[in-house]
């Protein structure tokens, strides 16, 4: 299967300043692929690098099959694009600028846009100057999403939604999804991504951090363990355990967090009489804040 | 969902369809805005001919002959004189040297530095068409307001005394002032391709604008004759439309010139980053 995006060493510099280090990554047709990092990542970029809208100072990027700086408008036709900060001009009708946009992709029926704009209950009738900014991002979903295109690239979908207006825009993902369309889509938070995404990358000061699975970042997540024990532990005995941290113990209860694999926390329990095991759901989000803020999460994690 | 079984008709206004008819819907009220303005102060100093124009040419007879060539003010006896003197020597053709400047700053900086051109070149439209496109809606208004001054200018012929230059001769200055728009629309066009700055594109335009007036109006004065070959005013202004009609060399130099410039424009702007 060929892939619908191939990165092989995609780098790019403003000037003197970072903006991606040879960025390797594959992005499969028909996946959701969510793309993570804090602010300054080089989230956008990237996006902007598979639009052709910059060009790379290294490495290339094949989109779709497609070289981008060579079939820039072949690979335009096959996409949808919602731009991190979505602009338009003001003095334009919502109705005025989708029939506008629908016209350079050779025309859309009138009906496809009144439906999806009625979805997400944006109104066609008011000047662009006066929407709120999540109305103004309604318009940039519905002019992405609106002639079915082979592959989206959402830069930041759901900022400034409603949590309404979000639940919509997952359904409109998974509908993509369901017909075989890719979806390639950046994120600040887990949370929204997670609930839709094959795969995750997660990117940090223009580097590719970790590309996994939902589940198996699951797994690889801190949880909060607790265990009740017929008498009291000794805390030390847990807390030189690989993978286990923060051990309190307050009589015979004991809590910890633990990373990765649980099997010594487990053997290491067994050695004393286990009346009660309490196992919370791993906080993905957590597992971010470690990558967010040291970049090494993925080998303290996987040390485990 | 109120799915009406009546798909909402379709918009009894007419839409756009294209990057050139879009820009031309946008910019409406701003040209119609540089239309009715330039006509009606065209027409303003036009009229005042029939009051000043015969004493002024007694006036200005004691001028030194530099000043009164850098003017245009030799022949202030005659319509044509007149004319080629204040109104299409330097009040009409500054407003639209200025139209020029502003609308060529916004058709790709402007667009470029508030975000607005990501969305359009995420489209299936090429970075050469956008240009192009952009470009046919400026001198689509440039040929709008000349057209606004020459109707004008046709309306007080007879009333303000004007009826010695005739509607072809009108018509030549007018088209020449719609190049001159052109010109310097051309010229922050190519700059905004290079360096999408809005206000870098605009103060350099206008200033290249300001310096052309100066080298065409003043150059001879200073032993520099040679440098208003340089000026694009020399091709609007130096053959004298209103009294000898089309200069058709002139107009080709021009519309020649706005080729290069967009042309180089385009090539630029294919080859460098967005929003930067
Ligand atoms: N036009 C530019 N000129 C100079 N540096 C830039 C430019 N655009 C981006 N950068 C730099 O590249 C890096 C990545 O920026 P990018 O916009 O891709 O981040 P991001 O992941 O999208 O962040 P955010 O979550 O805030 O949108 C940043 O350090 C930024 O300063
Ligand atoms: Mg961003």
């Amino acid at each position: 299967m060929t892939q619908a995006i191939r990165l092989e060493k995609l780098a790019k510099t403003y000037g003197r300043r970072r903006g991606l280090v040879d960025l390797t990554l594959d992005v499969g047709h028909g996946e959701v692929f969510g793309y993570l990092g804090p602010n300054g990542a080089g989230k956008s970029t990237t996006i902007r690098l598979l639009l052709d809208l910059i060009r790379p100072t290294g490495g290339r990027a094949t989109v779709l099959g497609l070289d981008p700086r060579v079939d820039s408008v072949e690979l335009h036709r096959r996409t949808g694009y919602l731009a991190g900060d979505f602009t338009v001009d003001g003095r334009q009708t919502v109705r005025e600028c989708l029939s506008f946009l629908a016209a350079l992709r050779g025309g859309i029926p009138e009906r496809r846009i009144t439906a999806l704009a009625d979805r997400l209950g944006l109104e066609l009738a008011p000047r662009i100057r006066s929407l709120s900014k999540g109305n103004r991002q309604k318009l940039g979903l519905v002019q992405a999403f609106v002639h079915q295109p082979e592959l989206l690239i959402l830069d930041e979908p759901t900022s400034g939604l409603d949590p309404l207006v979000q639940q919509v825009f997952l359904e409109l993902v998974r509908e993509a999804r369901a017909d075989g369309r890719t979806v390639f889509m950046s994120s600040h938070v887990m949370s929204e991504v997670q609930a839709v995404a094959d795969r995750v990358a997660i990117i940090r000061e223009g580097r590719l951090v970790t590309v996994d699975t939902v589940a198996a970042l699951r797994e690889r997540a801190v949880r909060t363990v607790e265990l009740h024990f017929d008498g009291t532990v000794p805390a030390e005995e847990f807390s030189r355990l690989p993978g286990v941290s923060d051990v309190s113990v307050e009589g015979t209860r004991l809590r910890c967090r633990i990373a990765g694999s649980p099997d010594a926390l487990v053997k290491a329990a067994a050695r004393h009489t286990v009346t009660g095991l309490l196992c919370e759901e791993p906080d993905l989000e957590e597992l971010f804040f470690e990558y967010y803020r040291n970049g090494a999460g993925h080998d303290r994690v996987t040390a485990a | 969902m109120t799915a009406s079984p009546l798909p909402e008709a379709l918009p009894t206004t007419w839409l756009p369809r294209s990057v050139w008819s879009q820009a031309l819907r946008d910019g409406r009220r701003t040209l119609i805005g540089w239309s009715v303005g330039t006509a009606l102060v065209g027409a303003m100093y036009s009229s005042f001919y029939p009051q000043i124009g015969g004493s002024m040419g007694d006036l200005t007879r004691s001028l030194p002959d530099g000043l009164k060539q850098a003017f245009n003010m030799e022949d202030l006896g005659s319509a044509a004189g007149y004319l080629g003197s204040t109104p299409f020597g330097v009040v009409i053709p500054l407003l639209a040297l200025f139209h020029g400047a502003a609308t060529g700053a916004r058709a790709i900086a402007g667009d470029e530095e508030s975000g607005r051109l990501d969305l359009l070149l995420a489209h299936p439209v090429g970075r050469v068409r956008l240009v192009l496109q952009r470009y046919a809606a400026l001198v689509t208004g440039s040929g709008t307001i000349a057209l606004a001054v020459l109707l004008m200018m046709l309306a007080i012929r007879e009333p303000a005394d004007l009826g010695t230059v005739s509607p072809a001769e009108f018509t030549a200055q007018c088209l020449g002032l719609a190049l001159l728009s052109a010109f310097f629309g051309a010229l922050a066009v190519c700059i905004g391709c290079f360096a999408g700055r809005r206000g870098l594109v605009f103060g350099t335009t206008a200033a290249v604008g300001v310096v052309s007036y100066a080298l065409n109006s003043f150059g001879p004065q200073i032993g520099l004759g040679w440098t208003r070959h340089l000026s694009a005013f020399h091709y609007y202004l130096g053959g004298e439309p209103l009294k000898h009609g089309f200069q058709w060399a002139d107009d080709g130099t021009m519309a020649a010139a706005c080729l290069v410039l967009v042309g180089l424009g385009a090539w630029a702007f294919r080859r460098r980053d967005i929003g930067l």
